[in-house]
């Protein structure tokens, strides 16, 4: 077994929040090295995929573009039937934690929707104000200049007016680096009629760099591609920090798994081990080990790793990790319009209804962020104009009629850590023979009164203002891809992970950071919150290492 | 590209056209037969677009061959289906009659926050 080398500072995983703290302590002079198992790939490839996919692979199919190595598998959604099914989905609502993430250099970014919502004073209290789910272990007033560092990290484009902004009444210490980019025609109708329902549609936060570079990206010029990739890199994703950190003296290694996570004296992390293609395996040493890999491959490492010492798994002496795992449960509906509600325009998502997630009901049933897609329904509106089998000029007027007077409206709810939706490992095994995850997930009452009672006919009224002619929900609970809970962060070792460093209670030299950490799901998109949590960590980190 | 022309009252790439003539025929040993058939109802009616003809086209083989030759141009695959080769993105013709509006995801047609939030009225049709 080679010994591969060393580093102050080992970092498993290379999304947002291993870029993130890599850099940080690059900065502060320390040495980094981070194993990505997947391969690095360059943008015109992945656009290339993109435009190769047939036109019934380019929506929803967000992995298609993505093609997984057999040596880190993901959710592949580019064939129909998927025997070789990666994740091992169970329980009522299996198909709400489908969960797309992609295992390549730069991780889920690639393909996120790149919306930057911060979480409420009330979001981190649930347990205290509502009487449900879990506290934070520290305020929003601590989290806050974490968020401004991430927003200027990354580049967030946002509202200076604070009747736009977003928690209402929490003042921000830094106003956005950016200035919102503009509504197309679509939002514009909708933030009108949302109002008249008593829905607010803002501006969503988003990291899109807006009217002008930002860290040497280009700003959007609307290619409304969001996802799956960004052709330009308007929109970040921790790709373009590879280079960034190459450049300061920061190690990558692609296509290395890591598999195991070795403990010493006094339960410390020792070292890692990595398998690559060749199915050899290495060890590498360091100082801190953080594992950054999201909130199923992190618990997965450490179960797997699980040894005489931490027979529960590594970091698992609470019998937490794996246990709680979150997503926001999505319905939507699907309209038929008299009026045009034009899509397409600027970025795939580019505004949210958040108000609609706060409120005393949340005693009894869970809040939700409600928003319209944004992405250009152009083909949607051809493939029905075209199984009408109209033809010529017919066939073109329905096209734009069905194209624009069309919609789709998401509801995004807000889980509870529930101890019972648990990740486990499956009996059957990935081509490394790495158990794949098992995941049990049901959404829950909390949820499921909320879909009954508040968030569809919330929709309905929604679609109602909009004079839609015709409605269709999902039939069921899908997936957001905000994968959260599974290394949940608390004050009590008994009941909890991570500390609120995401510094792993077991383990004096082991950082868990992300959404993993996330005692609240809340309902909007977790990335930014990651990010913060990842900052507060890589301060933790830095300290740690330089003062012992 | 005759029967094409026909049955598509729009600019057609002859790039295009012979990639969809190419892929059909693969899937379809008598698309040639099929093309000729339509073309003859065509010239019976001294039809010059597709409404002046199609009518007269009967079910079955000969109507489905056109649907998919119209489908072709449109999607800019034969078949939409995993693994279907595409040989037209930014000119599937799906995109065009809403080319007004709607971004063709990923050929953007605006700059740095250039997109309006106004948009021409839904009776407006592009040419193409």
């Amino acid at each position: 077994m080679a010994n591969d080398g060393s580093a102050d500072v080992v970092i498993a995983g290379t999304g947002i929040v291993g870029c993130l703290i890599a850099e940080q302590a690059l900065d502060a002079g320390l040495s980094v090295l981070m194993l990505e198992a997947g391969p690095r790939v360059d943008r015109w490839r992945i656009v290339e995929n993109y435009r190769n996919l047939p036109p019934s692979l380019r929506l929803f199919h967000w992995d298609a573009p993505y093609p997984p190595k057999p040596w880190a598998p993901h959710l592949e959604t580019r064939k129909e039937k998927e025997q070789e099914q990666y994740l091992q989905l169970e329980g009522p609502n299996a198909r709400a934690y489908l969960q797309g993430y992609v295992r390549y250099a730069g991780g889920a970014t690639w393909h996120w929707a790149g919306l930057c919502w911060r979480i409420t004073p009330e979001d981190m209290r649930l347990k205290s104000l509502y009487g449900v789910g879990r506290d934070w272990p520290f305020t929003y007033e601590v989290l806050e200049p974490y968020y401004t560092r991430a927003e200027h990290a990354i580049g967030v484009s946002g509202p200076s007016d604070p009747a736009l902004q977003w928690p209402p009444n929490a003042k921000r210490s830094k106003p956005y680096p950016m200035r919102p980019l503009p509504f197309g025609p679509g939002e514009r109708r909708l933030t009108e009629v949302a109002a008249k329902v008593g829905m607010i549609n803002l501006p969503a936060p988003q990291a899109r760099n807006s009217g002008v570079s930002y860290h040497g990206r280009p700003p959007c010029c609307g290619n409304n591609n969001c996802f799956p990739v960004c052709p330009i890199a308007a929109k970040y994703d921790a790709a373009t920090a590879l280079p960034k950190l190459e450049a300061k003296g920061g190690r990558i290694l692609a296509n290395a798994v890591v598999y195991r996570i070795e403990t010493g004296e006094k339960n410390g992390i020792e070292a890692v081990h990595y398998l690559d293609p060749d199915k050899a395996s290495h060890r590498v040493t360091g100082k801190v080990f953080v594992i950054a890999c999201n909130s199923i491959e992190t618990p997965k490492l450490l179960l797997f790793s699980k040894n005489d010492r931490n027979p529960g798994g590594i970091a698992n002496s609470s019998d937490q990790v794996g246990r709680n795992m979150m997503d926001q449960p999505k319905l939507y509906a699907e309209l038929e319009l008299a009026e045009p509600l034009w899509t397409g325009v600027g970025p795939v998502q580019s505004s949210s209804i958040l108000n609609t997630s706060q409120g005393d009901f949340r005693k009894d049933y869970t809040g939700a962020m409600f928003r319209m897609e944004n992405f250009a329904r152009s083909y949607v509106g051809a493939a029905a104009a075209l199984k009408k089998r109209l033809v010529g000029k017919a066939l073109d007027k329905e096209i734009r009629r069905l194209s624009a007077c069309t919609a789709r409206l998401t509801v995004e709810h807000e889980p509870l850590p529930l101890p019972d939706n648990r990740l486990t490992l499956s009996d059957k095994k990935d081509w490394l023979s790495i158990n794949k995850p098992n995941i049990y997930y049901d959404v829950g009452d909390y949820v499921r009164r909320s879909a009954k009672e508040y968030t569809v006919p919330k929709l309905r009224a929604l679609a109602d203002g909009l004079g839609a002619t015709s409605f269709q929900l999902s039939p069921e609970f899908f997936n957001s891809d905000h994968i959260m809970g599974g290394c949940i962060m608390g004050a009590d070792a008994k009941t909890s992970v991570v500390d609120p460093d995401c510094r792993a209670h077991d383990h004096h030299n082991l950082f868990l950071p992300g959404g993993a950490a996330m005692p609240s799901g809340t309902a909007s998109n977790s990335t930014l919150t990651m990010t913060a949590l990842a900052l507060k960590a890589a301060d933790a980190i830095v300290d740690q290492l330089r003062h012992g | 590209m005759e029967i094409s022309s026909l049955l598509i009252p729009h600019h057609l790439h002859e790039e295009v056209g012979n990639r969809i003539g190419a892929a059909m025929s693969a899937l379809n040993p008598s698309l040639s037969e099929q093309v000729a058939g339509l073309l003859a109802i065509a010239r019976n009616k001294n039809a010059r677009i597709v409404e002046e003809f199609f009518p007269d086209v009967p079910e079955g083989p000969l109507k489905e061959t056109a649907l998919a030759i119209i489908s072709a141009w449109y999607l800019g695959v034969v078949q939409d289906a995993d693994d279907a080769e595409v040989f037209a993105f930014e000119y599937a013709l799906m995109y065009q009659p809403t080319r007004d509006v709607m971004t063709i995801p990923s050929y953007a047609i605006s700059g740095p926050n250039a997109w309006p939030a106004d948009a021409p009225p839904l009776e407006n049709m592009p040419d193409f």
